[in-house]
């Protein structure tokens, strides 16, 4: 047990000199996960409330195309996007494989199933009197759409703190699309178990010390939306 | 008066269900109707249909309004109203805000919320939508859309579920709209509001499946 003792000490003394490693570790995990889920939410957004609002023939199969990909293993998603980036792949010209960008899409590809799945889902559960008030107040089709959208907004806020915790947390992807590379793509998640695999109990734990304060905040984010959202 | 609307063999089919069949109707500008008839016989589809919620399975439904978009001169108050998930402020000028206005929402607010019986303006302006009661709901949806001095006011059952003060504060706030000329629909099978609104009595009578 005394591996422990020396590794949470070890983890304090890295997180009170602000280790480099462990600092820029911190960063690329915050930055790849807030830019693949901004992209995310700019496509699942509206795709969702397309899927959830609009009746057109197909709907349903994309419904459960939509919530089966909640499903996919996130190593298979670094697969694919691996075959596509590779310098072999039709993408390989831009040079993605072993970036933050190529994380940054297998990441998007990850959140992107969730925001949309649960957008549709919490479009479909809106009260319908929702949408005759706002008729009967006299919105027009474009007004109809924002005005439920930001009607929704608890519930996409939620969205994004959900698909948020999930990215943060992916070690699949970042190891096969970042590469792991020190200073570079290297993550959180990645790092734990690399230092983890080497011995080096101490920045794992300190890192996963980081993974969860950032799961704590995302949680007491949740429960303010919930809190919210009833108002 | 002039005719605003005309409606001819009128049919609402929901499924395999026959919600309303109407063979004539017609209201002119100004006046009064009061829809009644048992429970199913179509007074909130009727109103749905006037409303221009939904397209009629069958018939014709005219609206000579005043030349713009119908939807903007007809409003429905429906019998369990919905507000946003907003203060009650934002809900009642939003009508007013969907139209573009942003100047003098404040005193169409006040005038709105003293029309259906509100007394201390401030402090309502404020609360949140859950913080309602049944009838305080019910009178902020009507602030809502009298704010917007519709052409057609619409209410289905509008005091069938508030307590007795605020069916009075209703009754009272739509004889004032009837005085300035609003054209006022309502459903009701509360005899004390037919009797306090008045109108022309148009029975519906029950729809076979």
């Amino acid at each position: 047990m005394e591996y422990f003792s020396q590794g949470f000490a070890k983890a304090w003394a890295l997180l009170w000199c602000m280790d480099s490693a462990t600092i820029s570790a911190v960063k690329v995990t915050l930055s790849s996960t807030f830019i693949s889920l901004c992209i995310a939410l700019l496509l699942g957004l509206p795709l969702g409330f397309l899927l959830g609002y609009c009746h057109f023939p197909g709907r349903r199969f994309l419904r459960l195309i939509s919530d089966t990909l909640l499903a996919f293993p996130t190593v298979l998603i670094g697969l694919i996007v691996y075959a596509f980036i590779t310098r072999r792949g039709p993408l390989g010209e831009f040079g993605l494989l072993f970036t933050v960008p190529g994380m940054v899409i297998g990441q998007a590809m990850l959140a992107l199933p969730i925001i949309t799945s649960w957008v549709a889902q919490s479009v479909e559960n809106l009260d319908k009197r929702c949408r005759e008030t706002l008729l009967t107040l006299g919105a027009t089709n474009g007004q109809l759409v924002l005005m439920t959208i930001r009607e929704l907004r608890y519930d996409v806020a939620m969205v994004c703190v959900t698909a948020f915790g999930r990215v943060v947390t992916e070690v699949g992807i970042a190891t096969m699309l970042g590469g792991n590379i020190r200073y570079a793509t290297r993550t959180m998640t990645t790092a734990i178990a690399l230092e983890t695999s080497q011995g080096e109990f101490g920045q794992g734990i300190a890192l996963g010390f980081i993974l969860l304060l950032i799961a704590f905040f995302i949680n007491i984010l949740l429960v303010g939306i919930r809190r919210r959202g009833r108002v | 008066m002039s005719e605003l609307y005309r409606a001819r063999n009128l049919v609402q089919v929901y499924g395999a269900v026959t919600a309303l069949s109407l063979a004539s109707f017609a209201v002119n500008r100004g006046e009064v109707v009061a829809l009644t008839g048992p429970n199913g016989s179509g007074k909130s589809t009727l109103l749905r249909l006037l409303a221009f919620l939904e397209k009629p399975h069958a018939g014709e439904l005219i609206f000579h309004g005043n030349g713009g978009d119908p939807r903007r001169e007809v409003t429905l108050l429906l019998q369990e109203p919905y507000l946003l998930k907003e203060n009650v402020f934002r809900n009642v000028t939003l009508g007013l805000v969907l139209r573009g206005k942003t100047k003098g929402l404040s005193s169409a607010f006040e005038a709105a919320m003293h029309a259906v019986g509100f007394e201390d303006v401030e402090t309502m302006s404020r609360r949140s939508f859950h913080a309602l009661s049944g009838g305080e709901k019910q009178r902020v949806a009507l602030a809502s859309r009298l704010i917007i001095h519709p052409t057609v006011l619409l209410l289905d059952e509008p005091t069938s579920s508030v307590d007795a003060r605020s069916a009075r504060a209703i009754e009272s706030a739509v004889r004032g709209c009837i005085s300035c000329g609003t054209t006022v629909i309502y459903a009701t099978h509360d005899m004390a509001l037919l009797k306090a609104l008045g109108g022309r009595e148009q029975r519906l009578g029950e729809v076979s499946a």
